[in-house]
C-alpha cells in the first residue's frame, strides 16, 4: 500500500505537480487527528500559481480523521472542505475506481438449466481481489494485446469446468473458478484463505462454498473460458468496488437548557421519545436532556416538530456544519475500503490534471476560469 | 452436433385432468354414444395418459408440475373452449321485448321463454307469445324457421283431455278471494283468456286429440325430413317429443308446464308480476366446454346418420345383392364413404367455428374457442375463469348488457374485466365462484333421475301436494308452485314454503342425506306486482355456485352453496356481521370473506381496498400483460412467442391469495426500492428514471423466446424433395452447422444465415437469413419425425432475444400506475441517503398520486420496507379490517394500517411514515423535502420499445402513389394525417408543413403544357446529337431532357411544375374516366 502521500496534496490538486514536497504521509492509525496546514499557510512554502494571488482562491486544505477501519469497511470524518468535494469523492469511489471483473466469457458447454448470456451475467458479478487494478491496463488501451486474456496488463483468464456426475444437486460456485493469476481471485475465496490462515479453528464462512453461480444436475456440465479485464463502475456496476459509499453532515445540536427545563420528567421523555434514531438521552442523574449521539441523528426533523406540537418551539436547534462530513465506505471486498479511498483520491487528481494539462495545452484556461466565476 | 433429439409432439391429445370449472366429457360420449367402430378421430377420444399423475411425473414428462390441464392442444397450441353466458335452462322466463312484436299480426312484446335442455345437453328453445286478443302462440325454430302454433292446438294434442279440465287448469291462479290477499298473480280476465284459447281450436274444428295431432303432423310434414313415410300423427309425436318441452319426456309434464306457463304468460300480461331481466345472472348459466362438444357430436353423428340412411336407401335401389341385414355387409359399404366426424370436432376446436346448418340453440357460432395464452401465468388461468357474454353484443350499441349487476354479486368480478370494447361482456368468475358438474365428486356420471325422485320425495315429506292425483286446483297465494329441473312437480302451501326450503337447505349441508350439495333452491316468495312467485328446485349441471356460510347451522359443515337464482330472494350479511344499513336484518347466510367477491388477478393486488377503483381495474389489465415467468418448463416448450424474466422476485406484500394460488412458481416481478420526487424533469408524465446500475446487476432483466417451425415438405414442389444442409463453402461454416441447421448458443444477427437447405431437383444449396432487426441466439433446435421418414424434414428453431431494459420499455407497479423508462441513470446520479447509502432503483414523480388515489402504493412501499426491516412477508389482503372487527377486541388497537406499520420502521430508526432525507447525487446537498422512499413490487410489461419503435429517413415507396409506404415490417414511416395537417396549418409553420407533406412525401417535377393545360400529354423528344463545346473548368451540364406536348404539337409552351405525384396520378385516373384536367400556368405568385 503507497502511503506516502501528502495529505493537502491529495485534496489540492490544482498545485503545480513540481512543487510537490511531500511530508511523510502518518500511516492509517485509527483515532488520530491529522493535522493539516490552514488555509494559506501552506508549510511546504508552496508557490500558488499567479492566477490564484489576483482573485479569491479557493483552495482549502482538508483534515481526515480515521473512525474505524477494517478490510471491507472504513469510516472517516472530512472537515475543512464543501460539499462539491464530499460528493466528487463519493461518486468517483463508487462509479471511477478501477477493478477487475469479468467482461467476456467463452462458453464452451453449458448444458445446465441457466443460459448462457445468465450465467456470463453472474459471473461478471462476483467481486475479484483487484489490488493491483490501479496498476493493470485497460484493455482497450492495451498495445500489447487485444484484450483476449493473453496478456498479463490487462487481462486475467478464468477457467471453470464442472459437471455433475451425482444424483444430489451440485452447486457451482466461485470457488470452482481457476484464475490464472494468483492475485485476481474471486473474493469470497481470498477472506475464506485469510481467515484459514488466521485461524486454523473452523471459521463459519469456510462451511460456505462461495458464491452460487448455478445449480447443476445429474448430467449437466457446464465448462467455460472467462477472461476478467480492468473497468470501472461508470461502464458496468460489476466494476464498482464500493457496495455503499455515503457521507453525511455533522450535525450541530444546541438544546434550549432554559426551555428544556420547562419540560416535566414525562415530557422529556416522550420528546426523546419523538425521534426515531437515538440521538437524546436522559441523564439519569441529573434529569437533563443530553446530546448521546449527534450522528445519529438523520435530519428527519421528527424532534424540532415534537417540540412545536408541545408548544415549545425553538427548543432545540439543529444544523448541519457546512464544511464536515462523516463518510462511511462499505467495500465489495474487490479493494480494501480503505485502499478504495486511496485510490479514489487518485484516480480524482488524474482527472482534474487532465483538466489541468488540457487547459495548458489548449490555452484557453482563462475561458474556464470566466467560466467559473 | 446435434442435441438428443426430443420428438415432443404433442398432437391434439385432450388433457383430461379435470378441473372443477370446466369439464370435459370425453368420457361421457365415448361409452354412451359412439362405438370405435365410427371412426372418431381417436386422438380426441383417448383419454391423455397423463391424467391422474403426481407433479414429479408430471416434471418427468416435462411438463409444468402444477399443471391443470383443461385445454386442448390443436397444432401445438393450446386451446380452450370459451365459457359463453347462455339463458338458465328450464326456467320458463317472462320476457317484454320489442322484437316479438315483429312475429305477426295482433302479437305482443310479451312472451314466456324457456330454454329446454335434454339431458344430453342439446336443446331446444319454446316461446310463448301473448297476443293482442288475449290468446297465445307457441313458437319455437326448425331449421332455419319458426314455427307458432296456437296453444290450445298443443294443449289438446299432448294429452287426451277436455275443454273443461283445460279451462279449470288454468284458472285455478284465480279465485276472487284471493284478490285481497297479498301476491295473487291471477285475474279474472284469465278465464276469459281461456274461453278464446278453447274457440281458437273449436274454430278450426278440431275437437279431439287425435284431431290435433293430425293437424300439428299436416302442418309439419314437409318441415321435418325423414318423415316422408310417417303418418301424419307420427310426425305430430315427433314433433312434440323433439321441439316441444325437450327436458320433458312425459306428455301430462308436458301439459302441466304449458299450463303453469300460460299462467305466468298472463300475470306478466296483468302486470301482477314483473318481467324478468334475461341480461341478469339470475337468469344465466354458462356453455361447458363438453356440453358443446357432446352438442356438436350429437349434430355431426345425426348428420351422418342421415347421409348414410340415404346412401344405403340409394345403394339398395341400385343393387340386388345388396342386402340391409347383413351386417358385415353394411359396415363394408359406409366404410367406403368416409367419416369425417372425428376430424370436425377436432377443426371447430383448431378454428373455433361450429360448422353446422342449425345454430344447435347457442348463441354463437364463431370463436367458441381461444387460445390460452401463456404470456404468464396470470393471464393463462384467467383464461379458463373468463365468462363471456356473446359475440353478439359486442356489436350492440346499448350498453345495458355491459353493466354490472347486483345479481351477479360474489360470481362475477366486478373489477375483473377489461376496458374498451370487451368492457362488461367479458368478465371472470369471481376465485370462489365454481360452476355444476355433469359428474360427482368421485368423477362418476351423476344419476339426476335419482336425484330428482328423492328431492320429490323429500318434498312430499315436507308437506307438498304431488300433481298426479289431481285432488285441487290452487294457487298462489294459497300455494306455490314447485318447478323441479323445469318439471311441474306439485304445490305447497305458502304458510309450510319457508319451513320447507329451510329444511332443504338443512338437507343439503348434511352429507348422509341424499339431496346434493350444489342444489339450487329458488324460493321467490309472494310479492306485489314481484317476480312470479313459486320454488324453483335445480339440480341441472353448467350453473354458478358459490360458498356462503349458513348462520342457521352452528355445526362445521355450515358452508353451503348457493347459485345466482336463489342468491336474489336470500338474506346474507356480509362478513363483517353488519346489518348493512337495514333496521331489522333477518339474515340467514353470511359471507365467508369480502375478497370472495374477487378474481383470483383481482385478489393478487395488495391493499386494493385502499385504491380508486378503476386502478385495480387497470391492474388486472396489466398484470396479464407482465412478463413474468411464465413457464417452469420454457425449455422443453415450443410456444410461438414466450416472455420470460431472468430474475423475478417474491414480494415483499402479498394478499393471503397470492399464497394460495401459489403465485410464487410463477412470480412476475421485482421489489425495487421507489422514491417519489420529482427529479431533473425526466420523470415527468408517468416517465421513470431507472437506476443503470441496478439494471446492470439483473433488474427487470428478460427474454424473448421465438419458435419458428420450419416443414420443408410444406414448401417444396412435387418433383423435387428438399433437405436440410449445408453447402461446402467456406463462409457459411461459420453459422451453420454440417446438418444445415444453426449451432446452439450461436448468435445470429439480422440478414445472417439461420438455415440451410438442399434442393435435390436444382441441386443448389439455399441459406434463409434471419428477419428482423435484432440479432437473436439460438436456444433450441427440435427435430421433428426423423422416425417416419429418412431425412429430416420438419425442424423446430427456438430462438432467444435480451430484453435488458432500456429507455422506452414499460414498466407498473401493481396499482395501475404505469410508467414509461425515460432516463437509465448510474447509480451516482441518483439521490442518496445518507444514513443507509442506500440509491433507490427507480424514482417515480409525485403527481402519479393525487388525482389517482392509490393509496395502496404508498402503504405498499411502508409495509414492505417494514417487512424487509424485520425480514418478513407483510400481509396486504383487502378488507382484512371488517374481518377482524367482528372479533371486536383488535378494534381499538388497529385504527389505521399506518399505525400498525409505522412503529415497525421507527423501531429500526426509520421515520414513521416512510420518508426519508435524501442527498442529491449531483451535488451532495441535501434535498429540500423527506423524500418518501421504500420498496414496491413493479411488473415489468410486454410492451418493449425494440418491437415498437419506428424510424424513417428514406427507402420504400408506394408504387402508384411515390408515397412512402406504411408499417413497421416494411420500415414504412408514420403517417401524417389530417388532424396533424391541421395543427401544423394552425400554427402557421407553411415551410414544414410542405416539406412533411411535399418535399419528403412524393415530390414530383411535371411537364406541363401551358398551351392545353394538359399535364399527360408531354413526351420526351429524341435528343439529338449536339456538339457542345467543351470550356475547360466549366463542369460539364447535363443538358435537359426536351419535351414535347403531344397535343399541340409543339414544345414552345412546355413548362416545369413541382407538385405530389398522387396529383398526376389523379390526373390520368380522371383521364381514364374522360374527365380532362386542364392547369393554368401562372408566374404571378399567389393566383
Amino acid at each position: 500500500m503507497d502511503q506516502r502521500r501528502s495529505v493537502s496534496d491529495l485534496f489540492n490538486p490544482l498545485r503545480p505537480e513540481s512543487n510537490r514536497n511531500p511530508p511523510l504521509y502518518p500511516s492509517l492509525i485509527p483515532k488520530t487527528l491529522i493535522s493539516l496546514p490552514k488555509r494559506g499557510q501552506n508549510p511546504s512554502g508552496a508557490q500558488k500559481p499567479p492566477a490564484m494571488e489576483t482573485t479569491v482562491s479557493y483552495q482549502r486544505f482538508p483534515k481526515v480523521r480515521i473512525r474505524e477501519m477494517k478490510d471491507e469497511y472504513c469510516k472517516f470524518e472530512l472537515r475543512e472542505t464543501d460539499a462539491s468535494m464530499a460528493n466528487a469523492l463519493r461518486r468517483v469511489m463508487i462509479a471511477e475506481v478501477p477493478t477487475v471483473a469479468i467482461d467476456l466469457v467463452e462458453i464452451e458447454v453449458n448444458s445446465s438449466v441457466l443460459n448462457d448470456e445468465f450465467i456470463a451475467h453472474r459471473l461478471g458479478l462476483i467481486p475479484l481481489t483487484s489490488d493491483n487494478a490501479m496498476r493493470m491496463r485497460f484493455s482497450r488501451d492495451c498495445d500489447s494485446c487485444d484484450g483476449d486474456g493473453q496478456c498479463e496488463f490487462c487481462s486475467v483468464e478464468f477457467h471453470l469446468n464442472v459437471c455433475c456426475d451425482s444424483d444430489q444437486t451440485l452447486d457451482v460456485t466461485s470457488a470452482d473458478l481457476r484464475s490464472a493469476e494468483a492475485s485476481v481471485i474471486p473474493v469470497d475465496l481470498a477472506v475464506k484463505a485469510l481467515a484459514m490462515e488466521s485461524s486454523s479453528t473452523s471459521y463459519e464462512a469456510a462451511e460456505q462454498r462461495g458464491i452460487i453461480i448455478v445449480k447443476l444436475r445429474r448430467g449437466q456440465e457446464l465448462r467455460l473460458r472467462a477472461i476478467a479485464r480492468k473497468g470501472i463502475g461508470k461502464d458496468h456496476a460489476k466494476w464498482s468496488p464500493a457496495a455503499t459509499v455515503t457521507f453525511m453532515y455533522e450535525p450541530d445540536i444546541h438544546i434550549n437548557e432554559d426551555l428544556m427545563e420547562t419540560l416535566s420528567l414525562d415530557e422529556k421523555r416522550a420528546w426523546i421519545e419523538s425521534s426515531p434514531t437515538k440521538v437524546f438521552d436522559l441523564d439519569p442523574n441529573t434529569g437533563q436532556v443530553v446530546v448521546v449521539d449527534p450522528e445519529a441523528y438523520t435530519y428527519d426533523d421528527e424532534v424540532i416538530k415534537k417540540a412545536e406540537a408541545m408548544g415549545k418551539p425553538g427548543l432545540v436547534e439543529i444544523n448541519a456544519k457546512e464544511d464536515s462530513f462523516i463518510f462511511t465506505v462499505e467495500s465489495t471486498g474487490a479493494i480494501k475500503a480503505s485502499q478504495l479511498v486511496l485510490n479514489a483520491i487518485d484516480v480524482l487528481r488524474q482527472k482534474l490534471d487532465a483538466v489541468r494539462l488540457q487547459d495548458a495545452e489548449e490555452n484557453d484556461f482563462s475561458e474556464l476560469k470566466a467560466h467559473l466565476g | 452436433m446435434l442435441r438428443p433429439i426430443e420428438t415432443f409432439i404433442r398432437k391434439s391429445a385432450e388433457k383430461q385432468e379435470q378441473r372443477t370449472k370446466e369439464i370435459s366429457q370425453s368420457k361421457y360420449f365415448s361409452s354412451t354414444m359412439m362405438g370405435p367402430q365410427l371412426g372418431i378421430g381417436s386422438a380426441l377420444s383417448k383419454r391423455c395418459h397423463l391424467r391422474g399423475a403426481d407433479p414429479s411425473k408430471l416434471i418427468y414428462h416435462k411438463e409444468e408440475a402444477t399443471e391443470m390441464g383443461g385445454y386442448f392442444i390443436c397444432n401445438g397450441l393450446e386451446r380452450l373452449c370459451r365459457l359463453l353466458i347462455l339463458q338458465k335452462r328450464n326456467y320458463p322466463m317472462s320476457l317484454v321485448r320489442k322484437v316479438f312484436r315483429a312475429r305477426g299480426d295482433g302479437y305482443s312484446d310479451k312472451a314466456v321463454v324457456m330454454r329446454c335442455v335434454r339431458e344430453d345437453q342439446s336443446g331446444v328453445t319454446v316461446k310463448l307469445y301473448y297476443l293482442q286478443n288475449g290468446s297465445a302462440r307457441l313458437g319455437f325454430w326448425i331449421g332455419g324457421r319458426e314455427f307458432l302454433l296456437p296453444v290450445g292446438i298443443v294443449l289438446k294434442a299432448l294429452i287426451d283431455t277436455n275443454d273443461h279440465e283445460i279451462y279449470v287448469s288454468l284458472t285455478c291462479c284465480y279465485k276472487e278471494r284471493y284478490q285481497r290477499e297479498k301476491g295473487a298473480v291471477g285475474t279474472q280476465l284469465i278465464g276469459e283468456r281461456a274461453q278464446i284459447i278453447l274457440d281458437e281450436v273449436r274454430n278450426l274444428s278440431l275437437f279431439t286429440r287425435s284431431d290435433c295431432l293430425k293437424h300439428i303432423g299436416e302442418y309439419f310434414k314437409p318441415a321435418i325430413d325423414g318423415f316422408e313415410a310417417e303418418s301424419y300423427t307420427a310426425v305430430a309425436d315427433a314433433v312434440l317429443r323433439d321441439y316441444i318441452f325437450v327436458h320433458l319426456t312425459s306428455n301430462h309434464d308436458k301439459f302441466n308446464l304449458l299450463i303453469f306457463m300460460l299462467q305466468k304468460l298472463y300475470a306478466l300480461v296483468d302486470q301482477t308480476a314483473a318481467p324478468d331481466n334475461g341480461d341478469v345472472l339470475q337468469n344465466q348459466e354458462v356453455l361447458l366446454p363438453g356440453h358443446l362438444i357432446s352438442i356438436y357430436l350429437k349434430e355431426k353423428v345425426v348428420e351422418w346418420l342421415r347421409r348414410s340412411r340415404r346412401l344405403l336407401a340409394e345403394e339398395m335401389a341400385k343393387s340386388k345383392d345388396f342386402s340391409i341385414k347383413d351386417p358385415e355387409q353394411v359396415k363394408k359399404f359406409l366404410a367406403r364413404s368416409s367419416v369425417s366426424i372425428g376430424r370436425s370436432i377436432e377443426s371447430m376446436l383448431k378454428v373455433g367455428r361450429l360448422a353446422t346448418a342449425s345454430s344447435l340453440d347457442l348463441p354463437q357460432k364463431e370463436g367458441v374457442t381461444i387460445q390460452a395464452e401463456r404470456l404468464n401465468y396470470l393471464r393463462f388461468i384467467s383464461h379458463f375463469c373468463a365468462v363471456h357474454r356473446g359475440a353478439a353484443f359486442a356489436k350492440m350499441r346499448t350498453t345495458v348488457v355491459r353493466k354490472l349487476m347486483p345479481e351477479s354479486w360474489g360470481f362475477l368480478c366486478p373489477v375483473h374485466t377489461p376496458d374498451g370494447e370487451p368492457c362488461g361482456l367479458l368478465n371472470h368468475m369471481t376465485s370462489t365462484c365454481c360452476i355444476t358438474s355433469y359428474f360427482n365428486t368421485e368423477g362418476k356420471v351423476k344419476d339426476f333421475r335419482d336425484i330428482q325422485r328423492s328431492i320429490q320425495n323429500v318434498l312430499i315429506r315436507l308437506g307438498m301436494s304431488p300433481l298426479l292425483p289431481k285432488l285441487e286446483h290452487a294457487g298462489p297465494p294459497e300455494v306455490l308452485q314447485v318447478l323441479l329441473d323445469g318439471r311441474l312437480v306439485g304445490s305447497i302451501a305458502c304458510t309450510e314454503v319457508e319451513k320447507a326450503v329451510a329444511h332443504i337447505r338443512s338437507l343439503k349441508l348434511s352429507a348422509s342425506s341424499r339431496i346434493p350439495d350444489d342444489l339450487e333452491v329458488g324460493y321467490v316468495p309472494l310479492s306485489l306486482g314481484g317476480a312470479y312467485p313459486g320454488l324453483y328446485l335445480f339440480t341441472s349441471p353448467s350453473r354458478f355456485l358459490r360458498p356462503v356460510r349458513n348462520i342457521s347451522h352452528t355445526t362445521d359443515q355450515n358452508i353451503e352453496l348457493i347459485g345466482p337464482f336463489e342468491q336474489a330472494f336470500m338474506e346474507i350479511r356480509c362478513a363483517d356481521g353488519s346489518d348493512g344499513g337495514r333496521r331489522s336484518f333477518p339474515a340467514t347466510h353470511e359471507e365467508i370473506h369480502p375478497t370472495g367477491i374477487l378474481s383470483v388477478v383481482a385478489n393478487l393486488t395488495p391493499w386494493s381496498d385502499h385504491n380508486q377503483s378503476p386502478r385495480n381495474m387497470y391492474q388486472c389489465q396489466m398484470a396479464k400483460q407482465t412478463m413474468g415467468f411464465s413457464s417452469q418448463a420454457i425449455r422443453f416448450r415450443t410456444d410461438v412467442k414466450a416472455y420470460h424474466l431472468q430474475t423475478p422476485q417474491s414480494p415483499i406484500v402479498r394478499t393471503a391469495s397470492y399464497n394460495k394460488y401459489c403465485v410464487d412458481e410463477f412470480p412476475t416481478g421485482t421489489n425495487a426500492i421507489v422514491a417519489v420526487l420529482a427529479y431533473s424533469g425526466y420523470d415527468m408524465e408517468d416517465a421513470m428514471i431507472l437506476n443503470k446500475s441496478s439494471v446492470d446487476r439483473g433488474l427487470c432483466r428478460g427474454h424473448i423466446y421465438q419458435t419458428e417451425s420450419i416443414d420443408l415438405a410444406e414448401r417444396q414442389e412435387k418433383s423435387s424433395k428438399k433437405v436440410f444442409a449445408r453447402s461446402n463453402d467456406k463462409s457459411m461454416s461459420s453459422s451453420i452447422d454440417s446438418d444445415g441447421l444453426p449451432y446452439i448458443g450461436q448468435m445470429v444477427k439480422p440478414k445472417e444465415p439461420l438455415y440451410s437447405t438442399y434442393d435435390d431437383l436444382t441441386s443448389d444449396v439455399k441459406s434463409t437469413l434471419l428477419k428482423g432487426s435484432e440479432p437473436v441466439i439460438v436456444d433450441n433446435v427440435t427435430v421433428i419425425g426423423t422416425a417416419s421418414k429418412n431425412c429430416m424434414q420438419k425442424v423446430n428453431i427456438r430462438t432467444r432475444r435480451i430484453r435488458n431494459p432500456i429507455i422506452g420499455d414499460k414498466f407498473s407497479s401493481r396499482h395501475g400506475q404505469k410508467g414509461v423508462c425515460s432516463q437509465l441513470w448510474p447509480d451516482i446520479d441518483m439521490p442518496f441517503s445518507a444514513v443507509t447509502g442506500m440509491r433507490p432503483d427507480l424514482i417515480i414523480n409525485p403527481h402519479a398520486f393525487p388525482s389517482r388515489m392509490t393509496i395502496g402504493m404508498l402503504l405498499e412501499s411502508i409495509a414492505a420496507k417494514a417487512g424487509s426491516l424485520h425480514g418478513k412477508f407483510i400481509d396486504a389482503t383487502p378488507f382484512a379490517s371488517s374481518v377482524d372487527k367482528k372479533d371486536g377486541k383488535e378494534r381499538s388497537e388497529r385504527s389505521s394500517l399506518v399505525d400498525e406499520l409505522g412503529p415497525m420502521l421507527a423501531s429500526h430508526g426509520f421515520n414513521y411514515h416512510g420518508s426519508e432525507v435524501l442527498y442529491s447525487g449531483f451535488y451532495g446537498t441535501e434535498m429540500t423535502c423527506e423524500i418518501f422512499i421504500g420498496p414496491v413490487y413493479y411488473q415489468r410489461l410486454r410492451h418493449m420499445v425494440s418491437d415498437k419503435f419506428q424510424v424513417r429517413s428514406t427507402g420504400t415507396v408506394d408504387p402508384i402513389t411515390r408515397q412512402p409506404v406504411g408499417g413497421r415490417k416494411r420500415g414504412g414511416g408514420i403517417r401524417f394525417g389530417e388532424m396533424e395537417r391541421d395543427s401544423v396549418l394552425a400554427h402557421g409553420a407553411a415551410y414544414l408543413l410542405h416539406d412533411r407533406l411535399h418535399s419528403c412525401s412524393d415530390y414530383h417535377i411535371a411537364e406541363v403544357c401551358s398551351f392545353c393545360g394538359s399535364l399527360l400529354t408531354a413526351t420526351v423528344i429524341q435528343q439529338q446529337k449536339r456538339i457542345v463545346q467543351e470550356i475547360p473548368g466549366v463542369p460539364q451540364t447535363r443538358t435537359p431532357k426536351n419535351f414535347t406536348c403531344h397535343a399541340c404539337k409543339t414544345k414552345k409552351g412546355m413548362e416545369t411544375v413541382a407538385m405530389p405525384y398522387v396529383f398526376r396520378y389523379l390526373a390520368a385516373e380522371l383521364a381514364a374516366m374522360n374527365i380532362r384536367m386542364e392547369l393554368k400556368l401562372s408566374n404571378r405568385a399567389g393566383c
